[in-house]
């Protein structure tokens, strides 16, 4: 195809990208742009270093994703070890259903917990029958265990498709080799499935976690602005009558930052490991 | 140290693949090449001795003592696999000193003891390279060292040769024979290829349907095979169906064969094995066993040239330096075998 009787003439190539150029250009460069302008021109930094509540609300959102991004990882190596010793059919079927909650939205999952979990929640109710408090199993769901509950509902497909071609391509030879050589089973896991799998593991927790850190719909949806992480600071400070802005950009533009930087890490510790083996 | 097996039997769930009754030893720096067919039982063998597998009937004994019922991990065993299983994560170097740290091996003692194997193996350039930046012939010989490292009380060996190109194939075939001898270690070989097995194993077992057919030196196996299926397997075979129709006579396809008769009773059904270079290529007219023919299919090898001659009802072949032309062909009476008939048709070569 790279004869060059079709060689496009270059003007063309640039017709054909404007589209796409201009689009990135007025919907993400030039609102990024007017963000971090306004972040960047008065004290909006320094105001944010200051504000011990922002500060928390950093911690609090890195919390939440850590504990959801983990959760997310030890389910999603599980489930990715289970399909990889299923034969090819069975295991598609399983991932196209394990994919599912990759399609909906944050509020969709949200309402989705409500209606199992809420205070009239169909398993609330089942529970209440064997005498578990309906307010406790609420106030477990409309809080931050709630939350990373909801979010590794969505994760962990994440870290299921990122992890099964890592399983399903181990060669389960090495682990008799290293049998045949005087390990036990668990010593053999250890040795040497688990670090063969560390990187890509890795990498799936840190884009997960960055998720879970951005987001806010089934936040929002689920704990309203009661609890106090940055998306859902973010939201109240511009959805407030006479918001303060640079405040608020200079909050996205911290809020990017740290997700970019958990992404970046993931995508070279991934790059990393995959030089080595390929 | 040795390896006996003893009416071993397994079965995979309800098929008929898998081992049956079979009996083998494999004496001290001995090494034997198991051959067959695929499904034959040899991969099976394997995964017995190994511990992979769990026998259904029979025992093994390592080293005189009874192993069947051992992990893999407490039968003392160097094994190299069909596609090596080498650690991509680890360091040639690591690979070799993995069965060290196992043993509880120290970090400088297990260091200085892989590296005197890589050597061995001429690797020392190569020592701290991972598997992936390895050549195929590397990887085997990284494979073989960690096997031998830890000096284990036998070597198995899966088909140990066949990721290979042919062209190094040759030479890793001569490097695991001398590796094997200078150990002195009992070696069990699977491989489904006979030139690897005849060249460079002590004996060699010949499987076929889970049954071992014959478990000889490679010599008696290609002069003196038990049966049609093993004379077909191992090197070119002419094999004719006939019937002894009088003392010293086989009546087959090609016509009445000239040989030795006297273990078989007149009327009886015989296989006539002769071996294509036995045949020589001779001037027309008569003679024993002297037949007249066409060459159907003439084949130039270099030093060998091997080709068919249509003879009466049947075929046979011919392997011969000279590149006259034939019009006649002589099977010389002591070189043909008799061997008893069979109902299954073995695959043929």
């Amino acid at each position: 195809m790279a004869g060059p009787q079709i060689r496009t003439p270059r003007l063309r190539l640039i017709a054909l990208a404007a589209p796409g150029l201009a689009a990135l250009g007025f919907f993400f460069i030039l609102p990024l742009a007017v963000v971090a302008g306004e972040a960047f021109a008065g004290d909006a930094f320094a105001r944010f270093l200051a504000s011990a509540d922002l500060i928390g609300a950093l911690g609090r959102s890195l919390l939440l994703g850590i504990g959801a991004g983990g959760v997310s990882l030890v389910v999603g190596i599980a489930v990715a070890l289970h399909l990889s010793r299923l034969p090819p059919a069975r295991r598609a079927l399983l991932q196209l259903v394990i994919a599912l909650p990759l399609t909906f939205s944050g509020l969709i999952i949200a309402y989705g917990f409500i209606l199992v979990l809420g205070r009239a929640g169909f398993v609330t109710l089942l529970l209440a029958e064997i005498g578990v408090d309906p307010g406790q199993v609420a106030a477990l769901l409309y809080g931050p265990a709630g939350l990373v509950m909801a979010y590794a509902y969505y994760l962990t497909p994440r870290v299921v498709l990122m992890l099964l071609p890592v399983f399903a391509n181990f060669d389960q030879r090495q682990i008799d080799a290293a049998e045949s050589m005087g390990a036990g089973r668990a010593r053999a896991l250890i040795d040497i499935l688990a670090p063969q799998v560390a990187p890509t593991a890795f990498a799936a927790f840190c884009l997960v976690a960055a998720v879970a850190i951005g987001t806010y719909g089934t936040a929002l949806a689920l704990v309203g602005t009661q609890l106090d992480i940055l998306p859902l600071r973010l939201y109240s400070m511009v959805a407030d009558a006479g918001a303060d802005f640079p405040l608020a950009a200079a909050t996205s533009i911290v809020l990017l930052a740290t997700c970019s930087l958990l992404m970046g890490v993931a995508e070279v510790v991934a790059a990393r490991a995959e030089s080595r083996h390929v | 140290m040795s390896i006996a097996v003893d009416h071993l039997g397994f079965r995979y769930g309800a098929g008929t693949a898998g081992l049956d009754d079979v009996t083998l030893e494999v004496g001290p720096g001995e090494l034997c090449a198991v051959i067959g067919p695929s499904g034959c039982g040899k991969s099976t063998l394997l995964k017995l001795v190994a511990g992979f597998l769990l026998p259904q009937a029979g025992r093994i004994a390592i080293g005189g003592t009874d192993a069947g019922s051992l992990p893999p991990r407490a039968r003392d065993l160097g094994i190299v696999f069909q596609n090596y299983a080498l650690f991509p994560h680890m360091s040639a170097l690591d690979n070799v000193a993995y069965p060290l740290k196992l043993r509880g091996v120290g970090r400088a003692e297990r260091r200085r003891r892989a590296g005197e194997m890589l050597e061995r193996a001429r690797l020392s350039a190569e020592a701290d390279r991972h598997p992936a930046q390895l050549s195929g012939g590397q990887q085997q010989r990284v494979a073989l060292s960690r096997a031998l490292v830890f000096r284990p009380r036998a070597l198995l060996l899966d088909e140990p040769l066949s990721a290979l190109d042919a062209a190094h194939r040759a030479d890793m075939r001569d490097e695991i024979r001398s590796v094997q001898r200078e150990f002195g270690i009992a070696t069990l070989h699977v491989t489904h290829d006979q030139e690897e097995a005849l060249s460079i194993a002590d004996r060699v077992a010949v499987m076929r349907g889970g049954r071992l057919q014959q478990h000889a030196s490679p010599r008696e196996l290609y002069d003196a095979p038990v049966n049609r299926f093993v004379a077909g397997f191992v090197g070119h075979a002419n094999l004719l169906d006939g019937t002894v129709t009088a003392p010293g006579v086989v009546t087959t396809a090609i016509g009445p064969l000239a040989c030795d008769t006297r273990t078989q009773t007149i009327g009886a059904a015989v296989v006539a094995l002769f071996r294509p270079e036995a045949v020589r290529p001779a001037p027309a007219g008569g003679g024993t066993n002297r037949f007249a023919g066409a060459v159907l299919r003439d084949r130039f090898l270099g030093s060998l040239r091997r080709f068919d001659v249509a003879v009466g009802d049947g075929v046979v072949m011919v392997e011969t330096a000279s590149r006259e032309a034939v019009a006649a062909i002589e099977i010389p009476p002591a070189s043909i075998r008799l061997l008893p008939p069979e109902t299954t048709n073995p695959r043929g070569s």
